[in-house]
């Protein structure tokens, strides 16, 4: 067993692990934080996606004990209390949630985008969410949602 | 379910070249993991007895990019992330940007590390055909040695290399080509991100009055590893490069890249694709 230290969603932690669980396990079976969902868990689908250190990371890719003393951020954390985020609210104005699996790491995906670049193209929101996948949407709903937000954080 | 195992995440490389040099047991060094989590995971064959892994990203002499006028050199863990961000490898290697703007996603990018991908050396690694035509060069470290060695040289087989089992690699270096140099670089997957590439082509070349100076051509996916033509750049060298020449040239390599894998089911199409866009490489850089 080992001893990690780390913020979570804006809270310092700590947390005694075996070291060869993943980021993703950490997350959802100690902490119980099941919005990041496990895919493929191969790093190809996306959908554990969470912030480490503000980039986004697949946590099925990444061991817990590297998360030692680095910034996490889950889908959990990136509401402000029962204030959604702007992606969040447009991702439900826009029908851009369907069955929900993809949604968390692309939320995550896009989050990560607009806080490096508030004003991306189309295609670099494409790019950005380009290793989430998702089966339902047909991505438009989603690239629109993600549009709209960098809209609205542009006017204010 | 994950074999059991130790993590030491070590903060200078010191404190690593002591731990490999013990060999008291299985060890293998993760820097991203992209390779090592999910094989691990998988309980592949090939990580299934690691028992201890030494974590570099924390080493401060294996990050870092530096430029100098003659070369640029890369820490071993930087990100894939960290290359693109870089000014000198955007301009100066922008067949090295290219191939690492393909790679994965954004997520892997951000963790998955440069030196990762040929230390690796999956056949189908992006990086290694382009860091072979740019004749890059890595420093490997151990506790009683430091050497340099041609990346070239350092790649043995699929998934191996030359590497001890108590050395690191810690920086790559690259001299900066001439500005006379063109090149380009052509990945072919089946979907544009998180593809494995089943196709990789690199190719630089400096050329005067049409007359070929020096060309540096690579491959990966289609060979067994990421693998220069030294043959047939010198047979190029002196040529005229015109259209009957790069037609010849680029049939010149199908057959070189059957002669190193033998006919497989998939010649038939991997083939005439290879030919087809070396070809279109060289059109595209001689215009």
């Amino acid at each position: 067993m080992i001893e990690i230290k780390f913020i979570l969603n804006k809270k310092h932690v700590s947390a005694k692990i075996e070291s060869n669980i993943r980021l993703i396990d950490l997350l959802r079976d100690k902490f119980n934080l099941t919005g990041t969902k496990e895919g493929c868990g191969v790093g190809e689908c996306g959908a554990c996606t969470v912030l480490m250190n503000g980039r986004a990371v697949n946590s099925c890719l990444v061991l817990a004990a590297q998360a030692d003393e680095s910034d996490i951020v889950t889908i959990e954390g990136i509401s402000n209390g029962d204030v959604l985020n702007p992606l969040q609210k447009n991702f439900l104005s826009h029908g851009a949630v369907q069955c929900g699996f993809c949604t968390p790491g692309m939320v995550l995906s896009a989050s990560a985008l607009l806080d490096q670049n508030p004003n991306p193209s189309e295609e670099e929101i494409k790019e950005s969410i380009a290793g989430n996948l998702c089966r339902c949407t047909g991505y438009k709903q989603i690239i629109d949602a993600v549009k709209e937000t960098a809209k609205e954080l542009n006017q204010k | 379910m994950m074999p059991s195992l130790e993590i030491i995440t070590p903060k200078n490389l010191n404190d690593a070249l002591n731990l490999l040099s013990s060999k008291e047991k299985d060890i293998h060094i993760i820097a991203g993991g992209t390779d090592v989590v999910p094989g691990l995971n998988q309980e592949s064959n090939r990580f299934k007895d690691i028992r201890l892994l030494i974590d570099i990203n924390r080493i401060a002499e294996v990050k870092g990019i530096k430029t100098d006028k003659e070369k640029i050199s890369i820490g071993a863990a930087e990100t894939f992330s960290d290359v693109l961000q870089n000014e000198t490898i955007e301009k100066k290697f922008p067949l090295l940007w290219k191939a690492v703007s393909t790679i994965g996603s954004v997520q892997i990018r951000n963790r998955a590390t440069i030196a990762g991908n040929f230390v690796n050396n999956a056949p189908c690694a992006d990086t290694v055909p382009v860091l072979l035509v740019y004749n890059a060069t890595i420093e490997i470290e151990s506790q009683s040695s430091k050497r340099e060695i041609g990346l070239n040289d350092f790649l043995s087989a699929p998934y191996k290399t030359k590497l001890n089992a108590d050395e690191i690699v810690t920086r790559i270096n690259i001299p900066i080509p001439s500005n006379e140099f063109a090149g380009d670089f052509y990945k072919l997957g089946r979907r544009r991100a998180v593809a494995i590439s089943r196709i990789t082509l690199a190719l630089l070349m400096k050329s005067n009055d049409r007359i070929i100076d020096e060309i540096r051509i690579a491959s990966g996916a289609v060979t067994p590893i990421g693998t220069r033509f030294f043959d047939l750049e010198k047979f190029a060298k002196g040529k005229k490069a015109d259209d009957e020449f790069m037609k010849e040239l680029s049939g010149k390599l199908g057959e070189q890249i059957i002669q190193v894998t033998g006919l497989r089911w998939s010649s038939e199409y991997k083939l005439p694709v290879v030919q087809q866009m070396f070809y279109q490489l060289l059109k595209g850089i001689e215009r």
